[in-house]
Parts: C-alpha cells; structure tokens; sequence
C-alpha cells in the first residue's frame, strides 16, 4: 500500500503531468499524419527522454504511443490513408462508414474502444507481470535464449508479407547486431576498420532512419494526399455506449486477442489489429455487412490494437524483449534510466511499476476528451502541406541522431538506415523484423553463446529444462507455421477442384 | 516482381556467405569452443538458405503485390541531405545548414518556394531554440551563431 501512496506521488509531480499533456497532444498530432507512424513518433521522442526524470520520460513513451495509435484512426476514417500501420486493418471499413454519413460514430468507436482496450489491456499487465515475475526469476540462459528467439521468429510472422522474407529481414538485423565489439571474446567484428563501428550499431538511429527517413523518401516518391474539405462533426461520442452494448462479446474478445498478442515478443499492435479484424469477420453473423461501414470489426480491431499496446510492456518489462517496436525503443529508455528490465523490478522497484500503470490509465483516460478535440481539428491539423511538414521531420531525424551520441556519425547511420528501409519496403522485406533483429541481436548472441558454452557444444540441453522446452515448442512452432499454413491452403484448393 | 526477388535473393545468399565466412576468420577464444564466430555463422548460413529461398519465389503466395510508386531521383534528397548534414554542419553551422536541408526537401516535395524558403527560415531556429538551450545539445555554431547561443 506504501508503494502505491509513493506511485501517486511520483506521478502527480509537475514534471511528470507536463510530460504526459505534451506528449499526448505530440502523439495525437503525429498520429494523425498519414506516413508518421506511432513507432516514429515514439523514436524522435527518445533525445527528449535524456532530459526527463526516469518516470518523465517512461511516461511521454505510454503517452505518445497510445495517443498516436489511436490518432491514426483519423486520416483513416476521413481521407482512407491510414494514419498509422496499425489502422490500417480497418480502414476501408471506417471510409466507407465516412460516405454512409456515419464519420462520427467511426471516428468514436475508434476513440472509445481504444481508450477501453487500451484500459483492459493495462489491467491485464498489472495482473500478469508480477506472477510472470514470480517465474522469470528461475529462468536460465537457456530460457533467455528461447524467448528471445520466440520474441523474434513472432515478429516475423507479419500479416500480408512473405514469411520467408520477414525472417531474412530479422537475420539482416542479426547480422547488423554483430558489427562492433560487444561480442563473445570483445574482438571488432565486420568493422572493416572503421573506429566509429566498434561501438555497434546503435538501436536508435537505425530506428530513425528505417521509419521516419524512409518515410520522407517515399513522400518524395508519391503524390500529395488529398486535402480534406472542413466539416463540422456532430457528437462524438453519441452512440457508443449502444454500440459498446450491442457488440459487447465483439469488444471483449479484440481486448483478449489484442492482450495475448501484445504479450507475445515482437509481434505488436499491427498484426493485433489484422487478427482481431479478421476474427471478427469469422465469427460475425452478418459477414457479408464488413466492408460497406459496419461498425462491428471497427470495434473489435479497435480495442485490439490499443489493448496490445499495454499488453506488450509485460516481456519487455519482465524479460528486456521487446513486444513490438515501440517497446523495443521503451527498452532502451529504461535501461538508460536505471531501470534495468527483469523480474526484479516488480519487487525492487514496486513503486516505479505502480507508477506505470497509473500513467497507462491516466493516458487512456484524458485519450478521450484530448481525443474529441483532436477530431475536431483534424481538418486544420490535416490541411498541413506534406511538403512542409516532411522536412522538418528529416531536420528532427539528423538532430535527433546527433543528439544521441553528439556523434556525426549517427547522422549517417540514419541516412544509410533510411536507404536500406525504403529498398526493403519496395522489395516487400517487413522493416520492423529487420529492427527487432537488431535491438536484440546482443541479447540471443550472449544467451546462445553462454548456452553453448555451459552445455559444452551439446545441444541437448536447449530442450531439457521444462520451461525452455515449451518455448522452444512455441518458437519452433513459430518458424513452421507458414509452411502449415502453406499446406493447409494447397490442400483446401486441391480437394476443391476434385469436387468442382 | 520476380526479377527482383531473384536480385534481392541473390544479394541476401551473397551476404550470408560473405557474413559465414568473415565470422569463421574471427580468433577464437583460447581454451573455448564456441568463441565470437559462432553467431555470425549460424545468421551467416540462415541467410544463404532464405536468399535462395526467396530468389526461387517461394512463400510468394503469402504476399500481398502492391505495385510501388515509380521511382524518381527525388528519393535521394533526404539521404543526401543527411549527408549534407554531416559534411556541413561543422562549417556552415547548424542554422545554415538546417535552413539549406529544409529549403531543399520542401522544393523537391514540391512546395512553392514561398512556403519553402519560410519554413527554411522558420523551423531551424525553433529546432536550435528547442535542442540546444532545452535539451542542451551542442549544435555546432559555425558562421551563423544563434542569438542565444
């Protein structure tokens, strides 16, 4: 109880409430911003974070993240761009109800059911994280290894895209990892005689560059959105709570989907919003109804992706694995913070957690009135020219890499980053494997090594341990079930045909 | 499509040998079997197999084709301008720079050089306002020292 009172202390700091305002408004801005993604917006957040007390700065991350999620309902719903890559499951449905006349209820659904999502989902870590901790504290090398391993093979499993790909886009990452000297026997590895290599990569910049510069390559590339014509709304919020009645199960199952694939490593609130959105579809009784602005899949994909995003703060917090690429970025603010991720800092820094999850709250919260006005400005928000808005977005990339490290060479790293996001996107290789890869490349190196070298070259012991024989179940199960699905599918078309 | 998957493929088998290999050159640990060439091996050897993979069109059937927007040399000014940056900044200065970078992506995404040539003037002394007397980074001064600097 003492380390609750504490929790509501640190968070109803000046500090603390001015850097959740700001960066609530900065995530609702950027979100709405067809091309700026929540991922992006989170990651030119990280310089300002080194300037934040350590619960400051963990909290313009939950902030910003949810706000932008949310955010990037708007373009969708008015203009069917999606804002940010996790709207972009639902979007044809939001537009369609837009010309039905029903821009309203679209544009609250998403506002209402993500603040709710985004609350189960909280709930879910405050439940879940310290009995998962309770089992982390036995985990071994072993174990690391094959979460991280799981964590990495999920983030390949990307709806829409080649799954052989996305797992030539996370070894890339892998490999990326290796450059520098943080390795096994401390030797330069491919640093081809660069002293700026030695340190490695560095997560931030190749984030930077993969999804914002990248970004501003493509807005070179592509025509101009469409402006939107001003429009008054009528009430936001009217009919949500009918609508929260009437597909009440709807609701509740993208809240549990969106918690279990925000739990699992890597795979984040994109791939919640595709399930939830299809699952929907499934079960429906009125499936003919999705895609002409039915509300239904708006609900669920809604609450799903938003409850993900809390969900996905319980590996990273536990284990230092990233559930998606925002938290990947989260990780390395909260070990420049002291908060070192692991199951200690449920029982060592209880306070510090509870704060946390205040904050969760508290953004999801203050989500929808901030939210209303939000939709309510979109017009002028949106009316922002692209060609003025893209390249302070690219002035923001070169000083926020340099403000890293105050090292040139960052600025650098973004630019190449930037070059290799946009060639992989064309070539249909998913970016966010190819970062996870990254930012996790010295954590399976070390546990597979430490592994290798506890069991003397024996790869037996991989699979002895109970716990790490499940997870490596999962993460093997993981690698094949493309190749099941594969199979699935050749199978279905062929006994098709048999009968036709 | 399939030209560039075999292209993209290819590339990725080449990486991977050339990863396998570099990493198999690496000194071992002395007194320990599994040393700093392990990893990249193992990526190394991953890599080959999905190159191959993707340069025969396997696991096509999962993606979703999107035809791209046609290239133009236009994609190049952002990562020039970033290497503009670096070239640069520590001569011109920051403010000079940023303006340079400003006007240059904003022309080239086809704004009219009214709006250009404000925002140019604009945007990087807000961004130097905000970095280097907030966030205290050391943005070079060059020719052009801002006013609170």
């Amino acid at each position: 109880m003492n380390d609750l009172a504490e929790a509501v202390r640190i968070v109803l700091a000046t500090d603390v409430l001015i850097a959740i305002l700001a960066s609530a408004v900065y995530g609702l801005v950027v979100g709405s911003l067809p091309g700026l993604s929540a991922t992006m917006a989170t990651a030119l957040l990280v310089p300002v974070t080194f300037w934040l007390s350590p619960i400051a700065a963990i909290a313009t991350i939950i902030t910003a993240s949810a706000m932008a999620i949310f955010s990037g309902d708007i373009p969708g719903a008015l203009l069917r761009i999606p804002g940010t890559p996790a709207s972009a499951a639902y979007t044809d449905e939001a537009y369609a109800m837009t010309r039905k006349g029903q821009a309203e209820l679209a544009l609250g659904a998403g506002l209402w059911f993500s603040a709710i999502g985004g609350i189960v989902g909280t709930l879910s870590l405050m439940l879940m994280a310290p009995l998962l901790a309770e089992m982390a504290l036995s985990f071994s090398s072993y174990e690391y290894f094959w979460l991280a391993l799981l964590g990495l093979m999920c983030a390949t499993l990307v709806a829409r895209s080649s799954p052989i790909k996305a797992i030539a886009s996370m070894l890339l990452g892998l490999l990326i990892a290796c450059i520098g000297m943080e390795n096994p026997a401390g030797t330069p590895r491919f640093t081809f005689g660069v002293t700026d290599l030695l340190g490695g990569i560095e997560p931030i910049p190749a984030l930077v560059g993969v999804f914002a510069v990248s970004e501003v390559m493509r807005a070179m590339a592509s025509a101009e959105p469409p402006k939107l014509p001003p429009r008054r709304f009528g009430s936001i919020l009217a009919n949500q709570w009918l609508l929260t009645k009437r597909y009440q199960w709807q609701m509740w199952r993208g809240n549990i989907v969106g918690i279990i694939i925000g739990v699992l490593p890597g795979a984040g609130a994109d791939m919640a919003a595709w399930v939830s959105y299809a699952m929907s579809k499934k079960f429906s009784r009125t499936p003919e109804l999705f895609g002409t602005g039915h509300p239904e899949g708006l609900v669920e994909a809604g609450a799903s992706n938003n409850a993900s995003l809390a969900s996905g703060w319980v590996p990273s917090l536990l284990f230092g694995i990233p559930g998606d690429t925002i938290t990947a970025i989260a990780i390395g603010v909260l070990y420049m913070k002291g908060l070192n991720p692991g199951p200690t800092l449920f029982t060592e820094r209880a306070s510090s957690m509870y704060a946390l999850y205040i904050i969760f709250i508290l953004a999801n919260i203050i989500m929808i009135p901030l939210g209303i006005v939000m939709i309510r400005l979109a017009s002028v928000v949106l009316r922002a020219p692209r060609s003025a808005v893209m390249p302070v977005i690219l002035l923001l990339c070169a000083v926020g890499a340099f403000a890293i490290g105050n090292n040139p060479f960052s600025v650098l790293m973004v630019g190449v980053f930037g070059v290799l996001g946009f060639v992989m996107e064309r070539q249909g290789f998913p970016v966010a494997a190819l970062v996870l890869g990254i930012v996790m490349g010295n954590m399976v190196e070390q546990n597979f090594v430490t592994s290798l070298i506890k069991s003397d070259g024996d790869v037996w012991p991989f699979f002895e341990r109970p716990v790490s024989s499940v997870l490596a179940a999962f993460t093997i199960g993981a690698l094949l079930w493309p190749l099941g699905v594969w199979i699935w599918n050749r199978l279905k078309s062929t006994t098709g045909e048999i009968v036709r | 499509m399939q030209i560039s998957n075999r292209l993209s493929g290819s590339v990725l088998a080449a990486l991977g040998a050339a990863a396998a290999w570099g990493g198999s050159r690496l000194p071992p640990v002395p007194g320990q079997d599994v040393g700093p060439a392990a990893f990249p091996m193992v990526i190394g050897f991953g890599l080959v197999a999905c190159g191959v993979l993707i340069a025969l069109g396997i696991g096509r059937s999962f993606e979703v084709e999107e035809t791209p927007e046609p290239l133009t040399w236009r994609v190049l000014v952002p990562p020039g301008l970033l290497v503009f940056y670096v070239l640069a900044a520590n001569e011109l200065g920051f403010l000079l720079t940023a303006a340079a970078m400003v006007l240059a992506a904003g022309l080239a995404l086809g704004a009219r050089p009214r709006l250009a040539l404000a925002m140019a003037v604009i945007a990087p002394p807000l961004v130097h306002l905000a970095f280097y007397k907030l966030l205290r980074v050391p943005l070079p001064a060059g020719l052009l020292p801002a006013p609170w600097a």
